[in-house]
C-alpha cells in the first residue's frame, strides 16, 4: 500500500503522512507547512509512526509521537496520530 | 541592542537562502552582529517550507518552464511564490536571549516593526498568529523561523504586488487549506500592500527601516565578502541542488 492522511489543523498547520506497509508500517514519510524544532526530528517523528500493525490504536500513536523529543509547533501528536490512522484505514 | 539593517545586494534565490544558514549560524557564533537584512531578487522563485513535498506545492512543469527558482528553505511554514519588486522579504537574525522563548510571543514581537509601519502608512495591517500578517481583505505575508541553541532567525515575505493570478499557477494550492478560513477563491486570501496605500516599495522598506529604529538601535552595513562567498559555496552544495530541494 501507499497511502496519505491528511490533517489540517484549525488555525493550524497541514500534516500529511504517507505510509508503505500491508500488515505493518513500514515507511512513513511526514510533509507539511508545520514547524519543528529541531528539524532533524522529522525523522524521528516518521520513526515513532513505523513499526506499528496498521490496526493500531490511536493511544499507542499519540504516546509514541509524543516520545520523540521536539518541538511541534502548529500541530501536536494527536494530529499526526489522526493523518497517520487516515492514512492507514 | 545594535541591529546592522542590510539594505543591498541581489542575489538568486539559492544564494539567498544559503545566506539564511550562514547568518543564522554566524550571529549564535557571536561572529556577527545582530542583523536585519532586506531582500532584492533575480528572478521569480518558490521558496519552499523545509518539510514540505516539493510535488503537493509546486506545479513543477510548469515552473520548469518558466525558469521559475524552487528552492527550500531552512525553515519551516508554507510555500509561497515570489517576483522581484513585487514582494518585500526581511530576515532578522538575532542572539537567541533577545528573542521570547514563548514560539507564538515571538511571531508577533518580531513582525512587529513591519505591522507598525505599514499602519504608518494608513495600512489596516496586524498580527494573526501564528505567523501571518493580516488585513482584512486576506493576508499580507507569512513569517518563518528557525531557532538554534543561540540564534533565532525570523523571515518574512509580504506581498507588495503580487501577480496572484501567476502564483496560482504556480503553486498548488490544497483545498484543505483553504477550506478552514471558509474562503471560496485562494486568490482572495492574499491581500497586496500597494492595493490599500498610495507607497512604492521602496517608500514601505523605508518606513519599515525608519520603524525599526524605534526597536533597536540600528546602523547602516553591508554582508561582508567572507559571509558572501560562504553562502555562495553553500548554495552550490545544497540551495541549488535537487538533492535538497526535492528530497521530500
Amino acid at each position: 500500500m501507499k497511502r496519505t492522511g491528511t490533517v489540517k489543523v484549525p488555525d493550524g498547520k497541514l500534516v500529511e503522512v504517507t505510509l508503505t506497509g500491508d500488515e505493518r508500517i513500514e515507511s512513513a514519510r511526514v510533509t507539511g507547512d508545520f514547524f519543528l524544532e529541531p528539524p532533524a526530528a522529522r525523522t524521528e517523528l516518521e520513526v515513532a509512526i513505523e513499526g506499528h500493525p496498521v490496526t493500531v490504536d490511536r493511544e499507542t500513536l499519540v504516546e509514541a509521537i509524543a516520545a520523540v523529543d521536539a518541538r511541534l509547533i502548529g500541530f501536536d501528536a494527536g494530529d499526526l496520530a489522526d493523518a497517520t490512522l487516515e492514512a492507514v484505514r | 541592542m545594535r541591529v546592522r539593517v542590510v539594505d543591498s545586494g541581489t542575489y538568486s534565490e539559492p544564494v539567498q537562502q544559503a545566506i539564511e544558514r550562514v547568518l543564522v549560524d554566524r550571529v549564535a557564533a557571536g561572529e556577527v552582529e545582530p542583523t536585519l537584512r532586506f531582500w532584492y531578487r533575480e528572478t521569480p522563485a518558490v521558496p519552499l517550507g523545509r518539510f514540505q513535498a516539493y510535488d503537493d506545492e509546486v506545479e513543477a512543469d510548469y515552473a520548469d518552464e518558466r525558469g521559475i527558482d524552487v528552492v527550500r528553505r531552512i525553515t519551516g511554514g508554507g510555500a509561497m511564490y515570489v517576483e522581484p519588486g513585487s514582494v518585500i522579504t526581511y530576515s532578522l537574525y538575532l542572539p537567541r536571549s533577545a528573542v521570547s522563548d514563548d514560539v507564538e510571543a515571538s511571531y508577533a514581537e518580531l513582525d512587529q516593526f513591519a505591522i507598525d509601519a505599514l499602519r504608518d502608512l494608513g495600512l489596516d495591517a496586524s498580527h494573526e498568529p501564528l505567523n501571518d500578517i493580516a488585513h482584512p481583505d486576506g493576508k499580507i505575508g507569512g513569517a518563518a523561523q528557525l531557532r538554534t541553541d543561540d540564534a533565532v532567525l525570523h523571515h518574512t515575505t509580504m506581498s507588495y504586488r503580487l501577480d496572484t493570478a501567476e502564483m496560482l499557477r504556480v503553486l498548488r494550492i490544497g483545498e484543505e487549506k483553504v477550506s478552514d478560513k471558509a474562503i471560496q477563491s485562494a486568490e482572495k486570501r492574499v491581500a497586496r500592500i500597494s492595493d490599500h496605500v498610495d507607497a512604492s516599495r521602496r517608500e514601505v522598506v523605508d518606513a519599515m527601516i525608519e520603524a525599526v529604529g524605534d526597536r533597536y538601535d540600528t546602523f547602516e552595513g553591508e554582508l561582508s565578502a567572507a559571509v558572501l562567498a560562504d553562502a555562495r559555496e553553500l548554495a552550490a552544495e545544497r540551495f541549488a541542488t535537487d538533492e535538497w530541494n526535492r528530497k521530500l
